[in-house]
Formats: C-alpha cells, sequence, structure tokens
C-alpha cells in the first residue's frame, strides 16, 4: 500500500527549507529592521471570523467540523486572524501596531481545478492604528525594501485607490452599479458598453476601466474630472503618496528599481480595502505574476471590536512560492543544502564515549559549526568516501585512547 | 526563448496566402528574443480566418495557419513582431489566463462555459451564432416548460446548460458529451440538447428543432489582465488598432 499525500498538498524536502527558508530570514531582517513584531496566530479560525471582511468565499475555504458542530477553517490569509487577535487580546497595546507574519495558508482549489496546490506560505506586515499619508508610504516602502533585499530586478507596482474609485461609482443608479463595478474590476469593457446606461454614464464607466498609467498622466486625468472636495482630498493625497514614493526611491531617475503605475481600475467588488490599493507584478520571462498585494483597509478592525469601534489598517502579504520561482534561475538560492563541518569517528566500540565527547566540544566551540557522528560498520575508505561525496571539509578519528587525528579533505565542490 | 525556424515555403492562389515563395528561415535576433513579444491565441475551426483577416487588417500577417500543408503550431509573422497560437477553441482562454498569450479571440460561448478570468475588451462581431436548447421534431415540446422533470439534457456546454436550467429553477440532468450531441434525442438518451447552433442546418438534417435560445455568440478579443494592466508591448495600441479595424469592418 502507497500512502499519497492528498490532492494539492505538497512536502518539502530540505533543499525546498533550506531555499525557503533564506528568502523568508531576509524579508524577517527587513521587517525587524522597521521595527515590526512577529505575531502568530492559530491556523484554524471560526468560519465566521474568516468571512467578517466579506473578502473570503465560503467555497474557497477549506473546512472542518469540530464536536459542537461549529463550521471551522483554516485560514486563507492572516489579515482577519490579525485584526481579530489586535481588537481582542491587545486591548491595552499602544498604537500603531507594527505586526508581521510568516505563516502557512490554506486555499481549496477551484471546481474543475485538478491537483492544484491547496497550501501555500504567506509573509507579510499589518500595520495598525494609523491612517493616513504616512503609514501608507511607510508600507510602500517597506514592500520595496522587502523585495530589494530579496534581490529581486524588475517588477511592477499597480497602485489603485479604492475609495476614490467607489466614490467615483457613487453616480450611477443602485440598480445598475454592482454590475459596472464587476466590469470594471474584471476588466469586461464589453459589458459596460452594452449596459443600458446614459451615454455620460456609459463614457465614465470607459474611462475607470482605463484609468491606468503613469502616475502625473493618470492624475491629471482625474484632476480635469468635476470632483468634490471630498475626492479632490484623496487626489491630492494620492499625487503626495505617489511624489514621497518616487522621490524615496529615485523612480524618476534612469534604471528605478521597479516601474509604478497608477491604476483606478484596481478595486475588488466587496468594500474590504477603503483606500490605496496594490498589487506586486514580475517582470520576466515567464510573464506577469502577482507577488503580493495589499492595501488599506479601515473598516476592517471594527467589526472585530467587541463594541464596534474601530481603527485604521493597512498590510501587504508577499507569496514565498511566487517569489521562489521567481528567485531560481537568479542563482542567489542556496542551491544545495548547507554541509557539515566536521565527521567524527570512533576508531572502536571503545572509544565511542570520547567520540561524543570531542563532537560535542566542537559544537560548542564555535557557533553553527555542523558537526555529525559516524555511525559505525564501515571502513576508514568507506568513510572518507561518504565525507568526500557530502563535502564534509574535515574528519576527526578519535582512538581508543581518546586522543583525536585530524584529517582534512580536499573539497572536490 | 523557444524560437522555431519560420518557413514559408507554400504556394498558393488564395487571396489570403502571399503568392511569393520566399523561405525566410531569419530567427528574431538575439535582441529582440530579450523582449517578450505580443503573443495571440487563435481557435482553430470556423473562427480562424476571420480572426486571421482581422490581424493582417493590423498588419500582423498569420495566413500560415490557413495553410492545409502547416503544421506548426507556433508561428511568427513575417516581420517578426509577434507570435500567434495554434489551438483549440476552448484552450484559448487558458493561455489568455495563464499569461502564455496576451490576447486571444474565442467565440463567446467558450466565454460563457468556462468562466475564464480575462479581460473582455471587444465584440469582433463575427462568427455569429445562438446556443439553443432543441428538440426531437417529433416530441410534444415546444418549449422548455414542457420537458419533463428530471428529463435529461446532452450538451458539450454542462455549465450554460447547468445555469439556464437552474435559473428557471427546472430540475434537469445534464449528460456532458464530447461530440454529435444530436444523437442524445435521436436515440431517446435525453430529451434535448443543449448546443451552438449557427444555421441550423444540422439540426434539420437530424430531425431536431430549436425551442428556446440562451444566447447569442460572437467572436470576442479576450486579454490578459495583468498584461493588459501593465500595458506589456504596448498592448493598448494594439488593441486600438484592432478596435479601428473592428469599427471600419
Amino acid at each position: 500500500m502507497v500512502y499519497q499525500p492528498p490532492a494539492g498538498a505538497r512536502d518539502l524536502l530540505p533543499l525546498d527549507v533550506a531555499q525557503k527558508r533564506w528568502l523568508e530570514d531576509r524579508l524577517q531582517q527587513v521587517f525587524h529592521h522597521w521595527g515590526y513584531h512577529r505575531i502568530i496566530t492559530s491556523t484554524l479560525e471560526r468560519l465566521d471570523a474568516l468571512m467578517a471582511g466579506g473578502a473570503i468565499q465560503r467555497s474557497t475555504v477549506l473546512q472542518l467540523q469540530d464536536l459542537e458542530n461549529e463550521g471551522l477553517g483554516l485560514r486563507p490569509e492572516l489579515t482577519a486572524s490579525i485584526a481579530r487577535a489586535a481588537v481582542t487580546r491587545m486591548t491595552g497595546a499602544t498604537h500603531p501596531l507594527r505586526l508581521y507574519y510568516n505563516a502557512n495558508i490554506f486555499r481549496r482549489a477551484e471546481e474543475g481545478n485538478h491537483n492544484r496546490q491547496q497550501e501555500f506560505y504567506q509573509a507579510g506586515v499589518e500595520l495598525l492604528g494609523s491612517g493616513g499619508l504616512v503609514a501608507d508610504a511607510e508600507i510602500l516602502l517597506l514592500l520595496a525594501t522587502c523585495l530589494q533585499n530579496l534581490g529581486l530586478q524588475q517588477w511592477n507596482l499597480i497602485l489603485g485607490e479604492a475609495g476614490l474609485t467607489r466614490s467615483l461609482l457613487s453616480p450611477f443608479p443602485d440598480s445598475i452599479r454592482a454590475k459596472v463595478r464587476h466590469a470594471i474590476a474584471h476588466l469586461d469593457r464589453i459589458t459596460l458598453e452594452t449596459l443600458p446606461l446614459d451615454p455620460e454614464l456609459r463614457d465614465r464607466a470607459l474611462l475607470l476601466l482605463d484609468l491606468r498609467g503613469r502616475p502625473a498622466d493618470v492624475l491629471q486625468q482625474v484632476g480635469s474630472l468635476d470632483l468634490d472636495s471630498e475626492q479632490r482630498e484623496i487626489v491630492n493625497n494620492l499625487k503626495s503618496l505617489v511624489e514621497l514614493i518616487q522621490d524615496s526611491l529615485n523612480l524618476n531617475q534612469p534604471n528605478p528599481s521597479f516601474s509604478l503605475i497608477l491604476d483606478l481600475s484596481l478595486i475588488r467588488t466587496f468594500d474590504y480595502y477603503t483606500g490605496i490599493v496594490f498589487e506586486v507584478v514580475s517582470d520576466g520571462e515567464s510573464g506577469h505574476q502577482i507577488l503580493g498585494q495589499g492595501g488599506r483597509y479601515d473598516q476592517l478592525l471594527g467589526l472585530y471590536h467587541p463594541q464596534g469601534k474601530t481603527y485604521p489598517g493597512i498590510g501587504f502579504s508577499l507569496q514565498i512560492e511566487q517569489l521562489h520561482r521567481i528567485l531560481l534561475p537568479t542563482q542567489q538560492l542556496p542551491h544545495q543544502t548547507p554541509a557539515s563541518d566536521w565527521l567524527v569517528v570512533a576508531e572502536s566500540a571503545q572509544a565511542l564515549v570520547a567520540a561524543f565527547a570531542y563532537a560535542q566540544a566542537l559544537r560548542a566551540s564555535t557557533d553553527r559549526l555542523r558537526v555529525e557522528m559516524d555511525l559505525g560498520t564501515r571502513s576508514p575508505d568507506a568513510i572518507r568516501k561518504y565525507a568526500q561525496d557530502r563535502a564534509i571539509a574535515q574528519i576527526a578519528w578519535i582512538s581508543i585512547q581518546g586522543t583525536a587525528t585530524v584529517e582534512t579533505l580536499a573539497s572536490e565542490r | 526563448m523557444l524560437v522555431g525556424t519560420y518557413e514559408r515555403t507554400f504556394k498558393t492562389s488564395s487571396s489570403l496566402f502571399k503568392t511569393e515563395t520566399e523561405t525566410s528561415n531569419v530567427k528574431p535576433s538575439s535582441i529582440l528574443s530579450i523582449f517578450p513579444m505580443i503573443t495571440v491565441a487563435l481557435p482553430k475551426g470556423s473562427l480562424l480566418k476571420d480572426s486571421i483577416r482581422l490581424l493582417q487588417s493590423v498588419g500582423l500577417d498569420f495566413s500560415l495557419f490557413l495553410d492545409p500543408a502547416n503544421r506548426q503550431l507556433q508561428i511568427w509573422n513575417p516581420e517578426q513582431t509577434a507570435k500567434a497560437l495554434l489551438v483549440r477553441n476552448s484552450d484559448v482562454p487558458v493561455y489568455v489566463e495563464y499569461g502564455q498569450a496576451q490576447l486571444g479571440i474565442v467565440g463567446y460561448d467558450v466565454l460563457r462555459e468556462k468562466k475564464p478570468q480575462v479581460a473582455h475588451l471587444m465584440d469582433l462581431g463575427f462568427g455569429q451564432c445562438r446556443m439553443s436548447v432543441a428538440v426531437k421534431q417529433a416530441s410534444s415540446y415546444r418549449s422548455v416548460l414542457d420537458l419533463p422533470v428530471h428529463g435529461r439534457i446532452a450538451s458539450k456546454f454542462v455549465n450554460c446548460a447547468h445555469d439556464y436550467f437552474r435559473e428557471l429553477d427546472l430540475q434537469v440532468e445534464i449528460v456532458p458529451l464530447y461530440g454529435s450531441v444530436e444523437l442524445g434525442p435521436i436515440t431517446g438518451m435525453s430529451e434535448a440538447i443543449v448546443d451552438l447552433v449557427a444555421t441550423g442546418k444540422t439540426l434539420q438534417e437530424n430531425g431536431l428543432i430549436e425551442i428556446e435560445v440562451l444566447f447569442k455568440s460572437t467572436a470576442r478579443l479576450i486579454a490578459h489582465p495583468l498584461s493588459y494592466r501593465l500595458n506589456t508591448d504596448n498592448l493598448h495600441d494594439l488593441v486600438d488598432q484592432l478596435r479601428s479595424a473592428t469599427v471600419l469592418a
């Protein structure tokens, strides 16, 4: 009988883990440098908690049932869990809260998708308790620093403003607004052209659908619309944010680290995000892939607060698997698991105590030294061959008297 | 990047084909191949000829795909500025959704059936047909409401059929078939079929009649959403040109 993993499951073998750790360590460094603290929340959540924000559909959650028949699900993302924990468990904490996570998430494969992966890894941050320009800028600059620290060349940041776009959609009649919004979010121009709309509204819908490009051009285009004072304020804030990001990262200089696209059609069909929204998209031969995404959600925390009190929040998540796939060809990731530094061999059974003690002493001498014991039954030549094959630099032969003879092997790799 | 040798050695009198027998073995230069170029997924079958004609009108010549002697599935235009993939109708949105093609031309019927995550940019107007419910002429059914409860419906378009009958709140069993669905009612396996009808000739010759139209279909221009958002390789310019060409046609 061969036991197989469930469809869509994946085992990470030591080399996979070494590469994943490489990525995660680099992201963690940046998170620490920016003053973020790690939070670990439960893998299992109540279904209603996962779905409270409106961004998660029941059908995409891997569900379980506990003894009381309460609906539980494996988390499909971390923001809901962190929002829940922050407003119920960290009520006394001083704001702002800077939290990061590095965790597995689960998504139920869509119907008809055979064997599509169901468990993924994400690293990301949530900055809670602070709204406004500076917090938005911190998150975008932190994101850029993360990707820079991974050595990622050439990527795109697609930036939208969910609050502005939603506001620009308000003139549409209630009966049809959801359809217009759905069509814009899904880049469905044909539907916009065929919906029963006044010519003026149709023009606005088609304008919103293609309101993207170089930030300066898009801001000018938006500025020429008939905006109310609230909308004008959002546009001014967006302009300040874009300029702050461009100046901080020298995006207007030759060879910028990434390209920034302002895209006001970047919206969801549900009211989850309230301010800026963004996606990180890779460039390159394998085409464009989404490496991460995020946005501002100033109403979300209130949904979890016992008294409905809300705090602003903003965050992003990075997809570890996608980053791994993109970075693999660049040769930066470790291409083998680290070799042991020492192999300690007891020359006879009587030398075992001394050999174990010698190995322990080596391990204690320097941090991070890898010392492995020979498990016996092999000839000295076989031991040397093993050490060569495993790229082990030194063998310590421990005699019955407890003395060590150190043999240094010529490195082949 | 894999680049197939581009050979055009065929001779034909069709006006769509170039008649000169120039052989171009030029591979795209290394400079060109660094930059990914626009790739268009084209459907085999009835939409192919009009699709190629439309692309020709904006200066992209993929007429090699119409040559019966051609066996290549991926070709470059003679100027080596764009690439085309020849795929099954229902596979067009798959290549576009996964981003291997930035643009694709496909029937609306396929989009309704597969609901791919692609940008729907333009109704191209050609390839007109309709998704219909048809029954045996000799039967007593003249409306879907006449169909028996838990009756069987044979179709290649199981999702379209399912959605339609669910909206009507009619309980039916959908029998998936991959071809010649007309045989369903003829053999008595199913009471009706849901299938694409262009002229209605096939139905007629098999003693079937249409009793309901689910929707009308035409060819659509679709795009990979991220490539569209990023305007990869000036995708918007090409789309605008195709729009002008379609409006003129």
